[in-house]
């Protein structure tokens, strides 16, 4: 009896005692709405739940400009939040501000994760990025995905127009020859719209099959850590032609916007979209609910030129520096030991939304490899990223893609000739890096 | 005159500590305001100042550069490009939106039936923030889809065409605030004593008389009015145009305030961006000085 009582005691002792120790705050900021944002709340709830050490408040800020601003404005104000998401293709402006804290061997570590295990060409750019900015090689955040550029498919129009091979995937769609041939054979055939293509109000989606097109060419905007103008009279214009004839030509959706780029697929008055892989869960949920009147399917973007080189961007996990108020050493593990777990546990749930998982062994997992659609695209696509220039004005919500929207996108609609608009982007590139120079 | 003649030094000591004492009454009605003005918009305009002598980013952390920003802003073709734009805009905007906005008033003042629907149905869009306005219109305006293209068989991209977005964004301005404009003048109207149109019925004025010799001259102090309020008002036109075109094609709708934008928040160059605020202010004081100075000439004669 008075064992009992004691050990009952001890107990209370021990469940009181556990909680006046009052759990580590972390303060979370990130962008993401929608499928995303969802997405990211469930890996945080599941966390708080999982453990009564941490507490993850999380807090979506607008996604592009007026988040960069707001994280360097609480960093130059030393207000910032523990943790933030950030853009790969944003970290050149972002370091060169000064906004991110670096991470030690010993950081990365106490997360519970080794830097090899990340996607390589991933961590090679970061790198490249750093020593671009700061003079040496480092490690300014955790990749968490990439996202690249896709083609996704319409597998009863593709079999009407003779495209569609025995196993279900689309054939002869390699070389620029054969497959603006495809893009003919569909609109002759089947009298829809080969390619759903977004260009109004929509410089992002411009760039991104732009640069795919430029990159095929061996095309390449930075020489040695600088930009490097000398391929857009070249490649450049072949890039922007090709988009020009296919909109002449009636293959690719003219001024289209994006909901009207994503509505024209998903109605099945487009054979293929081209778009990033985030749309994955769009259709996915529509296939789902019996509203997808045809099978889709994913593929990686096909090899059009020389090699297959795609545009990709990818989001990572970051620590907003803070000279003020540095993050105190129980703050600093417990972020670290939730970043661990977005990447490890999270990767999964995050991968739903189309995304390639950044961290590799959750690539090998058995429950993705038999996560469709990412099965049909996710390795060969991994394989083929090309991020942007690892320069300040590239990258979302930089200047480059003003310079798209107002320079490329007129060429699209024939309000101006290939030779003007690759004239005026590269006078507008020739700009940008004079200013960001001083 | 006559009256402070013969004030005698009694009068007016009271009148000075009757002054004092109204002062003091009006003071704790004053000072929030006041606080509030001097806190969030003298003082933070004052940093603008000394933020343009500087090279800083937007967090407000650069060295001292003299005039430096303001000697590049002159040799900016692009900022003058944004200037032209936005007189361009503003053309298109002051003197058509208010001369709508007057024969708008003079129509529905003359309404026997409906009028108060006629007038809720302009004053409508004024209401709408303006991200319902532009979204509505980019529809309407669709290239492929829009009710404008199919009703008129046109195929124009009106947002993205060279010649036709900076129109096609003022008309969307219009449509937006004309409401709000035609109130102004209906109350105008309203305002003009019934006797002044009896008398002239009574010497046989005909109808254009009238407006000539009476609302015209009536109204004119509301149409300066109104004139400045829109030069104000337009010189500052960004989100109509951020929302609609982002400043394209080819820089053809691209204004001072979205070139500040860019500058400031994209391209982190605080300091040069205060620079162009604090020029595109000087630049609206002058122009409502001018038009003051004009229209305030127009009234007396």
């Amino acid at each position: 009896m008075r064992k009992s009582l004691t050990a009952l005691l001890t107990l209370g002792l021990a469940v009181s005692g556990a909680s006046l120790a009052a759990p580590v705050a972390v303060n979370f900021w990130d962008f993401f709405g929608g499928g995303d944002g969802a997405r990211m709340k469930t890996i945080v709830d599941n966390f708080n739940k999982s453990q009564s050490d941490i507490v993850v408040t999380r807090t979506t800020q607008v996604w592009g400009v007026p988040f960069y601003t707001k994280v360097h404005t609480a960093v130059v104000a030393g207000d910032t939040p523990d943790m933030i998401t950030y853009h790969l293709s944003h970290m050149p402006q972002g370091m060169t501000l000064g906004d991110l804290r670096e991470f030690t061997t010993a950081d990365v570590t106490a997360a519970g994760l080794a830097m090899k295990d990340f996607q390589p060409s991933m961590v090679k750019t970061m790198n490249d990025i750093a020593k671009n900015v700061t003079g040496k090689v480092g490690t300014y955040a955790l990749p968490l995905d990439t996202h690249t550029y896709v083609v996704y498919y319409n597998k009863d129009l593709l079999k009407k127009a003779g495209l569609l091979g025995a196993d279900g995937t689309p054939t002869g769609l390699t070389g620029i020859a054969n497959f603006t041939k495809a893009l003919q054979a569909i609109k002759t055939k089947t009298g829809v719209l080969p390619i759903s293509f977004s260009s109004a109000q929509d410089p992002a989606t411009v760039w991104r099959l732009y640069d795919t097109l430029f990159l095929q060419q061996g095309g390449n905007l930075v020489a040695g850590g600088k930009l490097n103008v000398a391929d857009l009279n070249t490649k450049g214009k072949v890039a922007l032609q090709t988009m020009v004839d296919w909109t002449k030509q009636g293959l690719l959706a003219k001024n289209s916007t994006y909901p009207a780029m994503v509505a024209l697929f998903t109605a099945g008055r487009a054979a293929f979209m081209m778009n990033g892989n985030w749309e994955a869960p769009t259709l996915v949920d529509l296939k789902a609910a019996g509203k997808l009147k045809f099978d889709f399917g994913m593929m990686a973007f096909p090899k059009l030129f020389a090699n297959n080189d795609t545009w990709a961007d990818s989001h990572v996990l970051a620590i907003p520096t803070n000279t003020k108020k540095p993050l105190a050493p129980e703050k600093l593990s417990a972020v670290l030991k939730f970043m661990g777990y977005i990447e490890k546990t999270g990767g999964l749930t995050w991968a739903g939304g189309g995304h390639v998982p950044a961290y590799v062994p959750t690539r090998n997992l058995p429950d993705f490899k038999s996560l469709s659609p990412n099965n049909q695209y996710s390795d060969k696509a991994a394989s083929q990223i090309k991020l942007d220039p690892i320069l300040t004005y590239f990258g979302v919500g930089n200047s480059v893609y003003d310079s798209v929207g107002n320079n490329l996108t007129p060429a699209l609609l024939g309000q101006g000739t290939v030779d003007k608009s690759i004239g005026a982007f590269k006078a507008d590139l020739q700009k940008f890096d004079a200013a960001a120079k001083k | 005159m006559t009256t402070i003649a013969t004030e005698t030094p009694q009068t007016r000591q009271r009148k000075r500590a009757k002054a004092w004492q109204a002062f003091f009454q009006a003071l704790p009605l004053v000072l929030p305001f006041t606080l509030v003005y001097v806190l969030f918009l003298i003082y933070p305009s004052l940093r603008a100042v000394q933020l343009s002598l500087t090279n800083s980013d937007l967090g407000g952390i650069g060295k001292y550069i003299g005039l430096e920003n303001y000697r590049k802003l002159f040799a900016d073709p692009l900022f003058g490009t944004s200037l032209v734009n936005t007189l361009y805009f503003i053309l298109l905007t002051v003197v058509p939106n208010t001369l709508l906005a007057f024969a708008f008033a003079l129509m529905v003042n003359r309404l026997k039936r409906a009028k108060k629907f006629v007038l809720a149905a302009f004053f409508l869009p004024y209401v709408l923030p303006v991200s319902v306005v532009t979204n509505l219109w980019i529809w309407l305006l669709d290239q492929s889809f829009g009710l404008i293209n199919i009703v008129t068989g046109l195929s124009i991209s009106w947002f993205q065409d060279p010649t036709y977005s900076m129109p096609a964004v003022a008309f969307v301005t219009i449509w937006w605030t004309v409401g709000f404009n035609i109130l102004l003048f209906l109350a105008a109207l309203q305002s003009i004593p019934r006797e002044y149109f009896e008398a002239a019925a009574l010497d046989g004025a005909n109808d254009l008389q009238v407006f000539r010799f009476i609302t015209w001259p009536s109204m004119w102090s509301t149409t300066s009015l109104v004139l400045l309020l829109q030069l104000i008002a337009q010189f500052k036109i960004f989100d109509q145009v951020y929302l609609l075109t982002g400043g394209g094609p080819y820089d053809k709708t691209l204004v001072t305030l979205l070139y500040l934008y860019r500058k400031g928040f994209q391209e982190q160059q605080g300091g040069y961006a205060s620079a162009i605020g604090i020029l595109l202010l000087i630049i609206i004081f002058a122009a409502s000085l001018l038009q003051e100075r004009f229209l305030g000439r127009g009234r007396s004669e």
